[in-house]
């Protein structure tokens, strides 16, 4: 299962997943960034920038988690969440069952083939603006792991990682600092998770979402799906 | 020691089971730990039957299948429970074209899931398993990873129409008035990525199917590729990773130490045992905390506090090893240094610990065990009958909460626990509130063998601190040797099988982790019981999912 | 009717009454009694809200924290207490996630029949400091009657959320309040025995009456301090009512996820949410005005509205508190506390209360 080697029999392209998404999204800066209605406005007028920085402070300063254990790490993140550490000093410290219900979903531990598109699921079922903290070396790598047949190579193969706290298991402090450090990101506007925002849309031309949805459907031939349990070398 | 001896089953000896197993014995392969019989493939169940009822070996403690260049084996270690220091192991080899084997699932119930893990990652198949799917790997995983010829480089692609997808709604039962739940592998019971597939009869269980292997880390497979003298220390750490660490590190130090035939100073087996405890007392924390997390929801005070405990814990633990959860602190001939300077402050630190325990437990013992409505919750509810108990391999609090007196620490005595004056606790309540009432009174037996420990520390000359044997730099233990030696951990008993081939690391190293078995007992405790008493049972089982799936 | 003047019980003037008056509105005849009507909803309406804003997003945690040695929120403004705003903002700014399979207009009207059967419940509570916006003569009737509409929205939740866990936890919602609703009811109704009467003000004023008079202070007939028992089956009764521990089993976390509730995000989680607030708050409201002498306490009467919300807030407090420290109790054994405990307790309570009511007169 190492992604050391692309697989040339599968995918002509043994460029790696970075130049896909460059060339979906042009060179220079993200244009996802800029909403329409700043567009219409010209430069950024006095309304829509005090506008975004409240929204950014607000999501910056308060967040449920996802309650989300993998493996050891979540231990040290229930004691970062527990009595001596307090993450919610934060505004930090709520654990959602329901990912419908959390903005932040720290990583806590080993990812394996098995794992990997629960994760994935899971993730996609959290509303948007949506951010992940990465807990530990096997988020960032698969850490000790990393050479086990069935072990995915970080998180992020699988989802965007807003902030990496290494550490095998990283202490209580490191994770609130990793948190603290997301929020102060989101505060100032740094940080901006992978959004399909609406207008990204627009390339399918007028179609109403549906017939849309109907179309991208149509187009997928069950027969050449694919399930794969190396995500490095998915586009 | 001062636990009273109890009725010792009479000692099978050798011979008697040359003469048990007679001509069924193709040759012997005897292991530095017990006597190996080696049979056909077909006389499994015969073998293991007249072993368990004619010689008394009750437990299946562990099932490892490996593959040599012109065979396959599976391994059966069985011991007694009465008295685990009597062994045996019976092989069973299998040819490389057609590796079928009888399946041991009629003897022993906990051979179900050992059969389909060694059918999982080995490639063994064994006939009349009741149910021989993958337990650990996707079910559309190809190949088998311990094996000989597995390429790990090959891609793992199969088509979407081959690969079930477990929350598709085709489990809808026209017919029946069922429901189909997935319980997992995200969700906040199952401590950890357990996946339980139930169905539903109203609010009652009808039928569950633990579905594991969501922290499948190739524990085995990472300690292969690891040099026996420091480069598995590290990881067994993460198997049972609820702050066991020390624990684990001593079922593998002590695997390889007698293996290697390294003798441990005293000194270091007093440091040994005193961390050992200090670690199943957090562990035992946890388990408290949890399961009061499942049984009154969460944000409570109970869990917040003994997580507060555990942090004092884990303060004179990081004080000992330098680390907070992942220890690395054992090394093969002893430990890696001594008690922190100043000891005193150390020692000191640890007593003020145990001057506080009695209060914080009876605080729990207000808040939690004298609770009514905790009684009536818990009694009554995940009834594991011994028998079936020891059927499932069950050990640890699960199993002395079912009355089985069972503990490798008095039984198959290692460390300094023999030279300690504690006490094996046993419940005859065999449900989720005797299994509580256990850990939280192992917690005091620990605390009793802390406080003898640090006597001994903080009297123990000078000059006579040796904390680490003689151990040459490389370890080559002489090629096909066999050992299989456990030790108790937090959960009951961890067991580690080397194989060694003569080079610097071993051929094979299984991991018996008692959840594992401990877990497998979940579908026949909580079958007909309502969601929560689900809940409450897999809480009170206390598995940590590193461990059940390695 | 002058403003401040002392209210007595019987002859209440009415908040919309008072507003009409005092804007002017009544004039205006039917338009203008009815926007003076809408007015004062407006005005108690938002006080509660308040109230549960406050309490969801801060109060909640720092009392949970206080239970368990903890801090919680204390970076955010003074005490943490800015976290209300950047909360509400921030879950009402989320993604709103509807599932695909989901009963459309069921799973959109769900969550504003269980925030707003709440808020009706409000109308016809006697507040204090002249706060009182219908006193009809089935007032408490009418309490229960909407804060039972709530099961209704639940279970539509729990049902067309098209989730297993929504389902469960729907489900057992239902057959909680079902179970309970009669016991809540039937306590409710002892104290009408000795009121005589269904109209709240009514209640409130013969608590009113001192029970025993020492001259130098008097304790009042609160009806707590007169059947203490049935205030005691009440407050069980009630919490089972609110879900919370120890009857929290419709949205048992660790057992069913998020129970009714588990598919909703953004702007229908906080309606959800704000009800069950809003829940717990009338039935502290209730509690407060059939057991706890409604807005009395020492002082001027014009302090009515603050020892009403001290009142609230004390039951508040002990479901919280409840929530720390208190098991949940299984769903087989809920229905057994309802059914063949709490049901036969309050029926006895009522009988007893009215032999002995009978007897006095």
């Amino acid at each position: 299962m190492s992604s050391d080697n692309p697989r040339q029999e599968i995918y002509d392209s043994t460029a790696p997943s970075t130049d896909t998404r460059e060339a979906r999204m042009g060179a220079g800066p993200d244009d996802r960034f800029n909403s329409k209605l700043r567009e219409a406005f010209g430069a950024s007028p006095f309304i829509l920038t005090k506008f975004d920085q409240f929204m950014n402070w607000v999501r910056g300063n308060s967040m449920f988690m996802l309650q989300f254990g993998i493996a050891c790490c979540s231990i040290e993140m229930i004691h970062t969440y527990a009595i001596k550490h307090d993450l919610d000093r934060f505004g930090a410290g709520v654990p959602r069952a329901s990912p419908r219900q959390a903005d932040v979903m720290i990583v806590p531990g080993t990812i394996v083939s098995k794992f990997g598109p629960r994760m994935k699921r899971v993730y996609d079922q959290m509303p948007e603006p949506k951010f992940v903290v990465g807990m530990g070396s096997c988020t960032i790598s698969g850490g000790p792991f990393q050479e086990g047949y069935n072990v995915v190579k970080g998180a992020e193969e699988i989802i965007p990682v807003d902030i990496h706290v290494p550490g095998c298991p990283p202490r209580p402090e490191a994770l609130i600092y990793g948190v603290a450090k997301l929020q102060e990101r989101i505060r100032n506007g740094e940080t901006s998770p992978v959004v399909v925002k609406p207008y990204e849309l627009e390339q399918f031309g007028d179609l109403p979402k549906d017939e849309l949805i109907q179309k991208l459907a149509d187009d997928i031939d069950e027969e050449d799906l694919v399930m794969r349990y190396n995500w490095a070398d998915s586009p | 020691m001062s636990t009273e001896l109890e009725p010792q089953t009479p000692e099978v000896t050798e011979n008697d089971l040359e003469a048990l197993i007679g001509d069924r014995a193709l040759r012997r392969d005897d292991h530095l730990n017990a006597p190996g019989f080696v049979i056909r493939p077909d006389d499994v169940q015969d073998v293991l039957f007249d072993l368990r009822d004619e010689a008394g070996f009750d437990h299946l403690s562990c099932l490892t299948a490996q593959q040599y260049e012109d065979r396959y084996e599976s391994i059966y270690h069985m011991k007694k429970y009465a008295d685990p220091t009597q062994e045996v192991s019976v092989v069973v080899p299998t040819s490389v074209d057609n590796p079928v084997s009888q399946s041991a699932e009629p003897v022993f119930r906990t051979a179900d899931w050992h059969e389909r893990e060694a059918f999982d990652l080995v490639g063994i198949d064994y006939e009349g398993h009741p149910d021989p799917r993958r337990i650990l790997l996707p079910e559309t995983w190809q190949g088998h990873p311990l094996s000989k010829d597995y390429d790990q480089e090959q891609p793992q692609v199969v088509t979407l129409a081959e690969h079930a997808n477990p929350i598709q709604p085709d489990h809808h039962d026209e017919e029946s008035d069922t429901m189909f739940l997935n319980i997992g592998p995200h969700h906040p019971a199952t401590h950890g990525v357990l996946h339980v597939k139930t169905v539903l009869d109203g609010e009652t269980v009808v039928d569950i199917d633990p579905d594991i292997g969501y922290l499948h880390r190739c524990e085995e497979q990472m300690c292969q590729q690891g040099t026996y003298r420091h480069q598995i220390m590290p990881y067994p750490d993460r198997w049972d990773y609820v702050s066991a660490g020390l624990l684990n590190e001593w079922a593998y130090a002590r695997a390889a130490e007698d293996l290697a035939d390294i003798e441990v100073p005293e000194y270091a087996q007093v440091i040994r045992t005193m961390g050992a405890e200090l670690c199943r007392i957090a562990s035992h924390f946890l388990a408290l905390g949890t399961f009061c997390l499942d049984v009154y929801g969460d944000f409570n005070a109970v869990f917040q506090y003994s997580f507060r405990d555990r942090e004092v814990v884990q303060d004179i633990l990081e004080d000992l090893t330098g680390q907070r959860l992942m220890f690395n602190y054992f090394r093969l001939g002893g430990v890696a240094w001594d008690l922190p300077e100043p000891r005193d402050e150390f020692i000191e630190k640890a007593r003020d610990f145990l001057d506080e325990l009695p209060a914080k437990i009876s605080e729990y013992n207000d808040l939690v065990t004298g609770n009514e409505i905790f009684q009536v919750r818990c009694n009554d509810t995940g009834v594991l009958e011994p028998d079936l108990a020891k059927s499932y391999g069950c050990t640890g609090p699960v199993a002395r909460a079912s009355g089985i007196d069972y503990d490798l620490r008095r039984d198959d005595p290692y460390g300094y626990y023999e030279n300690l004056d504690w006490d094996v606790i046993t419940r005859q309540g065999c449900d989720n509130y005797a299994r509580v009432l256990c850990r939280m009174e192992e917690v005091e037996e620990s605390a009793k063998i802390i406080e003898q420990c640090l006597d001994l520390l903080e009297d123990w000359p000078e000059d006579d601190r040796e904390i680490q044997a003689n151990v040459p730099r490389t370890l080559k233990p002489d090629p096909d040797t066999e050992i299989y030696r456990a030790v108790e951990g937090a959960k009951g008993e961890l067991g580690i099988y080397i194989r060694s081939d003569g080079t610097d690391k071993p051929a094979r190293f299984k991991i018996r982790s008692p959840c594992f078995h401990n877990l497998s007992s979940l579908e026949e405790i909580s079958e007909g019981d309502f969601i929560p008493d689900l809940i409450a049972s897999l809480g009170s089982l206390d598995i940590v999912l590193g461990e059940v799936d390695r | 009717m002058i403003e401040g003047t002392l209210i007595q019980a019987g002859d209440t003037v009415l908040l919309p009454e008072r507003i009409g008056d005092l804007t002017g509105l009544d004039q205006f005849g039917l338009a203008g009694e009815l926007l003076a009507a809408f007015l004062a909803a407006f005005i108690v309406g938002n006080l509660m809200l308040a109230m549960t804003g406050v309490a969801g997003p801060w109060a909640k945690r720092k009392i949970t924290a206080a239970f368990t040695d903890r801090i919680a929120v204390n970076r955010l403004g003074p005490a943490g207490l800015l976290i209300i705003v950047a909360d509400s903002v921030r879950l009402l700014s989320k993604e709103n996630i509807i599932p695909e399979n989901a009963d459309r207009p069921a799973y959109d009207l769900a969550p504003i029949v269980v925030a707003s059967s709440a808020l009706l419940g409000f109308a016809v509570i006697p507040m204090g400091s002249g706060i009182h916006l219908a006193d009809p003569e089935v007032g408490l009737v009418f309490v229960f009657a909407v804060a039972g509409i709530a099961s209704l929205g639940l279970v539509m939740a729990g049902y067309s959320s098209a989730n297993k866990y929504s389902m469960l936890g729907g489900l057992r919602a239902v057959a909680q309040n079902v179970a309970y609703e009669i016991p809540l009811v039937v306590t409710g109704m002892s104290v009408v025995i000795f009121t005589g009467s269904l109209q709240m003000s009514e209640i409130v004023a013969v608590q009113n009456q001192p029970l025993v008079d020492f001259g130098l202070f008097a304790i009042p007939a609160w009806f707590a301090i007169v059947n203490p028992f049935a205030f005691v089956l009440f407050l069980l009764a009630n919490f089972a009512e609110v879900g919370r521990n120890p009857f929290d089993t419709p949205e048992a976390p660790t057992e069913i996820v998020a129970g009714y509730q588990t598919e909703y995000s953004s702007v229908y989680f906080v309606l959800i949410y704000l009800g069950e607030f809003l829940h717990i708050f009338l039935g502290g409201a209730i509690i407060a005005t059939i057991f706890l002498g409604g807005p009395a306490g020492p002082g001027p009467e014009a302090l009515g509205i603050v020892w009403f919300i001290i009142k609230i807030w004390g039951v508040f407090l002990l479901t919280q508190w409840m929530r720390s420290a208190v098991p949940r109790v299984r769903v087989d054994q809920l229905i057994e506390i309802g059914w063949k405990g709490l049901l036969v307790l309050s029926f006895a309570n009522l009988i007893l209360t009215a032999i002995i009511v009978g007897i006095i007169q």
